[in-house]
């Protein structure tokens, strides 16, 4: 019995020094690949549309805080692509002049997102210096938003929920980056 | 997240136990190995729970960048659009002002955009640039390189671009010097900086980022040290040769100092870095500039100021109006320190005593320590870098100035960014913790006509116009008297001001805001005032701010409208003295001969070309003022690319 005790005590010694050599970090990252995309979207303004949008990728689960940027930077890319799309086609349809202009305004806004914002988002990410991908970020934000604007007065806003999308996961994807300053 | 399983308790999981319940009972050696699995399990679950209950504060796993010091709290859920957020760089925070959300994005057309370029500050013909790279005089030539982005006018694909001139003011451009063709750099030549040997021999260290994208320090030098214009540049075939250190991560290793001498003849450098959110100067010795040794400890390191970028380390003298070689040290040395902060997009300087033996810096007053104190520059201004100009024996500055207007604007108009007018260093010898900065003397060159105003009055509450002719190219000298009678009568309070959190010019004070409006138009519309405000403590002690307010500085809602500026000190029998460059779309403002400088973007709809004007303002409610002037037209620097007949000036 006394030696049960004393090997018991013995393993538990054992087991506690393996334990803390163990890094906690691999445990997070293979145990926890979820966890990582609850912990950075709260980081985010915009938690619910961050956690849809990293989830839906698979390279998210066991992704690190820049691979979670460059999937949030894929997603707007896609995103802001498709919503340019959207703005070709209307105009093609358009017949009044106001929403006309308003359309032509609103695709110079995404043309530039999707030509420079994002390229210089994913760049500054992938080569490490996330300052410049912050601002990409932040100024697709703005272009969403100066979009938005030119339709306040609009009887209708036929793009506004992806120019939403756009406008919201920009913010999402300029946080994330954030933490990597 | 917490982890909801319940501890194992020890004796029920038998499950775990790969050895089977019952053989437990069979021999003693099982049970010993039984036991131990049962307490790894347990270990394993403690271990889980404990290590989730710490990741709601850091989950930036350490491997990538450590664990975040600074509470999340601080940067959750902070709204893109509002306000000045905390880290988020100042291009990012120009956004669409609350009070401009029935305007849209500017409609700008060719001719405001043309208007912005710039006619005597440096800037390549069209693109993309970011830092000043590698400055130094050489064989009768300036040298300036930078970070160029030979595709587009935003940031990317980045290389050395390149120019020349006999006066830091007319500048002629040069084929790229370095371009991403290595492995070691293929992803950035990014910023580095030059060293001139004993033997007049240059050499260059900068930073590549790897096809890996890791961060390393690269080593090139002239292919041909005869050619006075450097044109054509060899990379080091050992390259790179510096990587990071254990304890650095892949990606906070970057823009290497110029080299300085020790003691034992060796030469040092420094590289910025981080740790966790302490940014810290590593510190390198070497005889070849291919191996180092890199020092125990660091140069210098702040806590919670982040990733130090363009560290530069260079002596002032505390008595003399010129100079230093960045080797110089002894007892009428200081020493500064100046980092670019990447969480803030700031640079901060800080004077200090160098120890050479084991490669420290101390500051002289910790409470402005290097990236909580003093700024270069309160407005636009950042990855500066000086450099020793040994033909004129002085010590001179360059700034990255960047554009504050929407990236969209950038990309119709083709470009992005200028460099400040060069400016000399000198260590403030009346305040003792400031530097000096001043525009070269050789921008004097430029000056065309000039109208001289003496002792213009000008009521609390007034506008005086200044019919200086064209008013977008101008070199401005005042100097402003305020009523001596107000500054005693007025009565002070504990109200504490500041330059950004200010109304700006409409915020009427007892003493202030006075100074010029420039780019401002007939109507003032569109006006940007660089102007004083003297605050009153409840102490009777004054205290004058200088500032810079782009509040009003154009119609359009899709630029920066901030308010910058800072505490400037006046000492006792001290004019309050200004000098102002306009250059088009960059105005570079300094107080009391350049203790405190602000330099801003400004973007007029209207107040451009022979629209623009220049007038004198007064706002406070009880003080008059008095200015007197100096104004200057400026010429053109004709910055162009390098005549073609190849034949040296």
């Amino acid at each position: 019995m006394n030696n049960t005790i004393s090997l018991t005590l013995l393993h538990l010694a054992f087991c506690f020094t393996l334990v803390s050599f163990t890094p906690i970090s691999a445990l997070e990252l293979h145990g926890t690949g979820a966890n990582m995309v609850e912990t950075t979207c709260q980081k985010t303004p915009f938690y619910n549309l961050c956690v849809s949008a990293l989830k839906s990728d698979p390279r998210s689960s066991g992704a690190d805080v820049a691979g979670l940027a460059q999937i949030g930077t894929d997603k707007l890319k896609a995103k802001a692509t498709a919503t340019l799309r959207q703005i070709t086609a209307l105009l093609k349809v358009a017949k009044d002049p106001e929403l006309k202009m308003a359309l032509r305004d609103c695709a110079d806004y995404y043309n530039a997102i999707v030509k420079y914002d994002i390229p210089v988002a994913v760049e500054a990410v992938t080569k490490g210096d996330p300052k410049f991908g912050v601002e990409g970020a932040t100024d697709a934000a703005n272009e969403a938003d100066a979009c938005g604007r030119g339709f306040k007065n609009q009887p209708k806003f036929p793009i506004y929920a992806s120019n939403k999308v756009v406008h919201d996961l920009s913010a999402v994807v300029a946080s994330i980056v954030q933490l990597l300053l | 997240m917490v982890d909801t399983r319940p501890f194992l308790p020890v004796s029920s999981h038998a499950g775990s136990d790969p050895t089977g319940p019952s053989e437990n009972r069979r021999k003693p050696m099982k049970l010993q190995l039984s036991i131990f699995f049962v307490l790894l399990t347990v270990g394993f679950f403690a271990a889980l729970l404990t290590s989730n209950n710490g990741s709601d504060n850091g989950f930036v796993k350490e491997n990538e960048h450590g664990s975040l010091a600074s509470p999340s709290s601080e940067k959750q859920l902070r709204p893109v659009s509002r306000g000045p957020a905390v880290g988020v760089s100042e291009k990012s925070n120009r956004l669409f002002a609350k009070d401009n959300e029935n305007q849209l994005a500017y409609p700008w057309n060719n001719s405001m955009l043309s208007w912005q370029r710039t006619a005597f500050h440096f800037q390549p013909e069209k693109n993309w640039m970011n830092d000043p790279n590698g400055p130094l005089f050489y064989k009768g030539w300036y040298h300036f390189f930078y970070q160029y982005n030979p595709h587009a006018a935003v940031w990317g694909d980045i290389v050395w671009g390149h120019a020349v001139s006999k006066d830091l003011i007319h500048w002629l451009h040069l084929p790229l010097a370095m371009v991403a063709d290595q492995w070691y750099d293929k992803n950035g030549v990014w910023t580095g900086s030059a060293t001139i040997l004993p033997d007049g021999k240059v050499v260059m260290l900068y930073t590549g980022s790897t096809t890996e994208n890791v961060q390393v320090q690269n080593l090139a030098y002239p292919a041909d040290h005869s050619d006075p214009l450097l044109i054509n540049w060899v990379k080091y075939s050992g390259n790179p040769v510096l990587v990071p250190p254990p304890g650095i991560l892949d990606k906070d290793f970057r823009d290497p100092t110029t080299a300085w001498l020790t003691s034992e003849g060796k030469w040092r450098i420094t590289i910025g870095s981080k740790i966790n959110k302490t940014g810290i100067a590593l510190v390198y010795d070497t005889k070849d500039f291919i191996n180092y040794e890199l020092l125990d400890g660091v140069l210098h390191a702040v806590p919670r100021t982040g990733m130090w970028e363009c560290v530069d380390f260079f002596p002032v003298s505390k008595t003399e109006e010129n100079g230093l070689d960045t080797s110089v040290n002894g007892p009428s040395v200081k020493h500064v320190v100046k980092a670019s902060l990447d969480d803030d997009r700031h640079d901060y300087y800080s004077i200090g005593t160098y120890h050479e033996k084991n490669g420290t810096w101390i500051p002289d007053e910790p409470k402005i320590d290097v990236g909580i104190g003093l700024r270069y520059d309160y407005g636009i201004y950042y990855a500066a870098k000086t450099f020793y100009d040994q033909n004129k024996n002085r010590r001179v500055l360059w700034g990255w100035i960047g554009e504050s207007d929407s990236e969209a604007a950038d990309m119709q108009k083709g470009w992005a960014s200028v460099q400040s007018i060069p400016r000399t260093i000198l260590f403030d010898k009346k305040i003792g913790t400031h530097l000096l900065q001043w525009p070269v003397e050789e921008i004097e060159s430029l000056r065309l006509k000039s109208y001289e105003f003496n002792q213009v009055k000008v009521q609390a509450g007034s506008v005086v116009p200044l019919d200086v002719g064209p008013a977008t190219q101008l070199d401005i000298i005042a100097e402003f008297e305020i009523d001596k009678e107000a500054l005693e009568k007025t009565t002070g309070s504990n109200v504490t001001f500041s330059c950004s959190s200010s109304g700006g010019t409409i915020e009427r004070g007892a003493l202030g805001p006075f100074g010029l409006l420039v780019l401002a138009d007939d109507s003032l519309s569109e006006q940007t005032p660089v102007y004083f405000y003297i605050a009153k403590g409840s102490d009777g002690k004054l205290k004058t701010f200088f500032c810079n307010d782009q509040s009003r500085s154009s119609v359009a809602s899709d630029v920066n409208k901030r308010i910058y500026g800072n505490l400037v000190p006046v000492l006792e029998g001290e004019k309050l003295s200004l000098r102002v460059l306009v250059d088009h779309s960059i105005v570079e403002s300094f107080a009391q001969g350049g203790r405190t400088v602000i330099t801003s973007r400004v973007y007029p709809t209207k107040a451009i070309y022979g629209a623009a004007k220049l007038f004198l303002f007064n706002n406070a409610t009880e003080a008059s003022v008095s200015a007197s002037l100096r104004i200057w037209q400026m010429n053109s620097a004709f910055i162009r690319p390098y005549p073609n007949n190849k034949e040296s000036q």
